[in-house]
């Protein structure tokens, strides 16, 4: 334990900051999507929905499916992504969601609405153990299928196409220049190993010496090359910004105005209010506590079915089978927890800090604990702030 | 109703403990549980570990009973190893076929009995209780090193012996006397790679992600890093990522500021054909490099146009022109419509069963411990994937290895590039 100090201050590396807190800002605002269905089930029924993480997966499903059926299909896709595609695929996955989360409710949580609350917790866990088995029937069993990325509008395979690059602090423009003019003596290079290469039939790996000879000389060229860039951009600061994410980002601001505004300043959003401040009272007050209840399944399923679908499409390759709700379900439900759970701006800010964290975590050199920070998170906020950062005394009426 | 003091966060523990164990049970979980040998070797001795020390069997032998033979097999028919499972099966189906179309061994015809394990190493266990307290002779399987490592303990319990497919982590036939392979191990696997990249590819600056959870990455990664370092180069970052972790851009941001020109990523393809992919939207122009875990068309899927180019060490090649290689085609064209395997596990799974049936047809009386002794002796087997000597070798065959190149479907997913035999890699 004494020479932890040093070594965690070994693996900080300045440069790489900016661009952490940027990948983590990014997936932290799929948390916060995920974790507001977390907090407004429990803000209304004071139920730990477990089977979120479950409409997390299914709304992936929806939205792998969906992009396979226009085209978009594993070996054979179609070459340019499209808008329509992309929004197809996300309306759907939020469609099925919702509907999904509604059935959820009506089947397995209104029956034990007059319980024990420990008997609908488990209850959620049964759900969500179903969901994640039972899917294993159905549900493309074998192996994990991705949505092809080829379906972003965004998508290019050349990263400066494909990024939008924020320079913070640029390279040495006089090391750069001195870099440059080596690239002719691997111009020269790769010219005579060519040369050989096709006089002695292509075979890159199984050449004759003098072939070799060439070949080694060409790499080393190459090498000194990029050593001489790598010192130019020695202490340079770049970020990169894949702009299927910036889309991403953005699609969830405007989703979570909208939030703000139907729980704000409509009927609909007002009874919602109205219910998680007093279940009873409100019934009593002539609202329809059912519809209400169902309501905030199906937006709260339904926010989650856009966090899946963009989780799965912008983040290239991202394999998809009934798992896939696990993780993301429990860094939610911890962002949740961390903003104060049944709070809605709580777990916006809640995703967001577990989104930093984690990378933060991977920054200071362990990234194999990457997922154990939620649950060190959660520990923590347990033991020192129960409520949560932004707890009310709504919170703690329970 | 809970209290009015505390009672959210009481609540809110017992979730979490809940949520823990759904946590442990799930998630495709494949990390290695109690593996006897305990720690990952790192020697990058190509010769089979542990120098004849392998623990002998001590419990009764199991006798054939009935008028047929039964022959075990554990495949992962369903999970995140399905495409290897699926092969290994068939191709394990094949060679008891062709026995059972000769007429089987001493007039019993043979009967494979499969058990699923669902790529976990906890279904690994289950499949091979089930198969062992069926009365089987000998058990094949795996494809993945965590599971065989739970198949070889229940088995060695039972004194039955084991003919692993594709687990290629060093230690592993360590566990007992009854523990063989057909395929080569990840100390001769790291070598082969560590070569290539420094005296083909001109590779000096390598950085490594390992996949925290699976005993066979751990394994690869060091053997990698061990021999790549003897050679010269330098090993310039190491990042850990967990199995079924979907976004890497962490990891891959600190990796990128360490320049590495090679990127050797020893874990399943499941998790690499994403790294390719976000590697390369970070802008990390490096060569991809791996091992066996690569061998799946899948990759093509998950790591898109970003993975081709890269290089893996693989067991055997459909494209070889050995006799025994076309052959084996042929045959399993047969079976499943003229198609070839798309993984390396059909032959290994046709090797590893046809292995284990010889051995069978070589021992002395038929039951298990004879079978033991009669795999032990195995000298030049002609295997679809090379010939195979398991005598004086501690259960892992020196065999070659043969470094191919990803490329798209079109052109046939891997390209053989070069092979490396057992002498030219120290």
């Amino acid at each position: 334990m004494l020479d932890l100090a040093p070594h965690l201050l070994a693996g900080l590396e300045i440069s790489t900051l900016p661009q952490q807190l940027v990948t983590g800002l990014l997936i932290g605002t799929i948390y916060a999507l995920v974790a507001l269905g977390y907090t407004m089930v429990y803000g209304v029924l004071k139920l730990i929905n477990f089977a979120h993480g479950e409409v997390f997966m299914l709304g992936a499903y929806a939205a792998l499916l969906i992009s396979w059926s226009l085209g978009y299909t594993p070996g054979n896709s179609l070459e340019h992504g499209s808008w329509m595609a992309l929004i197809l695929m996300l309306i759907g996955a939020m469609i099925v969601c919702a509907l999904i989360g509604m059935i959820i409710e009506r089947l397995a949580y209104r029956p034990m609405r007059n319980q024990a609350r420990i008997a609908s917790l488990i209850t959620a866990i049964g759900v969500s153990l179903f969901l994640q088995y039972g899917g294993q029937i159905f549900l493309l069993n074998g192996t994990p299928q991705n949505i092809d990325p080829k379906v972003s509008p965004f998508y290019s395979s050349d990263p400066t196409v494909g990024n939008i690059q924020l320079t913070i602090k640029g390279p040495n423009k006089e090391l750069l220049a001195k870099a440059d003019q080596m690239s002719s003596l691997v111009d020269k290079a790769k010219t005579d190993y060519e040369a050989e290469l096709k006089l002695e039939g292509g075979d890159e790996f199984n050449l004759q010496p003098k072939g070799k000879e060439l070949r080694d000389l060409y790499r080393k060229e190459q090498r000194d090359l990029e050593s001489a860039k790598n010192d130019a951009n020695k202490g340079a600061i770049l970020v990169n910004l894949p702009k299927g994410q910036v889309f991403m980002l953005g699609s969830v601001l405007i989703i979570m105005v909208g939030l703000t505004w139907l729980v704000m300043f409509t009927r609909q959003g007002r009874a919602m209010r109205a219910v998680s401040l007093d279940f009873d009272s409100a019934s009593l007050m002539g609202i329809n506590v059912n519809a209400v209840v169902t309501f905030t399944f199906a937006l709260g399923s339904s926010l989650a079915g856009a966090g899946a679908m963009m989780a799965a499409t912008f983040q290239s390759g991202t394999k998809i089978d009934t798992f896939f709700g696990v993780l993301p379900g429990v860094k939610a439900f911890v962002a949740a927890v961390l903003g104060g759970i049944g709070n809605i701006p709580g777990a916006v800010l809640g995703g967001i800090l577990m989104g930093l964290a984690e990378n933060l975590v991977v920054w200071a050199g362990y990234g194999g604990y990457k997922d154990a920070i939620a649950f060190v998170i959660l520990i923590a906020i347990l033991l020192f702030k129960p409520g949560g950062l932004l707890g009310s005394a709504k919170v703690e009426k329970v | 109703m809970l209290s009015r003091n505390g009672g959210f966060s009481r609540l809110a523990l017992s979730a979490l403990a809940i949520g823990l164990l759904m946590g442990c049970s799930s998630g495709g979980d494949k990390a290695a549980t109690g593996s006897p040998s305990g720690t990952t070797t790192t020697s990058s001795d190509p010769k089979p570990a542990g120098g004849g020390t392998r623990p002998q069997p001590t419990a009764p032998v199991v006798t054939a009973s009935g008028d047929s033979i039964k022959v075990g097999i554990v495949a992962s028919l369903s999970g995140d190893n399905k495409p290897w499972g699926d092969d290994s099966y068939e191709g394990a189906k094949l060679a008891v076929k062709e026995i059972n179309d000769k007429g089987g061994i001493q007039g019993k015809k043979i009967e494979l009995i499969v058990q699923d394990d669902a790529s976990t190493a906890q279904g690994a266990k289950t499949a091979a209780d089930k198969l062992l307290s069926q009365g089987v002779l000998t058990i094949i399987g795996e494809v993945s090193s965590s599971c065989t490592i739970q198949i070889a303990n229940s088995a060695f319990e039972k004194n039955v012996p084991v003919v692993a497919i594709g687990a290629t982590k060093t230690d592993l036939t360590d566990i007992g006397a009854n523990v063989f392979r057909v395929c080569y191990s990840d100390a001769f696997q790291g070598p082969v790679m560590a070569k290539f990249a420094y005296e083909e590819l001109g590779l000096r600056n390598v950085a490594l992600m390992t996949d925290n959870k699976q005993a066979y990455s751990q394994g690869l990664s060091a053997s990698f890093k061990t021999s790549f370092e003897s050679l010269g180069g330098k090993i310039v970052d190491e990042q850990k990522y967990d199995t079924g972790q979907t976004q890497f851009g962490g990891q891959l941001t600190e990796l990128k500021s360490k320049n590495p020109d090679g990127i050797f990523m020893s874990g399943y393809f499941t998790e690499v054909g994403p790294i390719a992919q976000q590697a390369r939207a970070a802008g990390i122009n490096a060569k991809f490099l791996g091992g066996d875990g690569w061998d799946s068309e899948k990759l093509l899927d998950s790591g898109g146009t970003a993975i081709v180019g890269g290089f893996f060490c693989n067991h055997y090649n459909n494209k070889e022109s050995r006799p025994i290689v076309k052959e084996f085609l042929t045959k399993w064209g047969k079976a499943h419509n003229g198609q070839a395997p798309t993984t390396t596990m059909g032959a290994l799974g046709y090797d590893a069963a046809a292995l284990a049936l010889d051995a069978i047809s070589r021992a002395a009386k038929l039951d298990s411990g004879a079978i033991i002794k009669a795999l032990d002796s195995t000298t030049n087997f002609h295997g679809v994937s090379g010939d195979i000597t398991l005598q004086g070798q501690n259960g892992t065959p020196l065999k070659q290895a043969l470094v191919v190149e990803v490329r798209p479907r079109s052109e046939g997913f891997q390209v053989f590039r070069k092979a490396y035999s057992p002498d030219q890699v120290k």
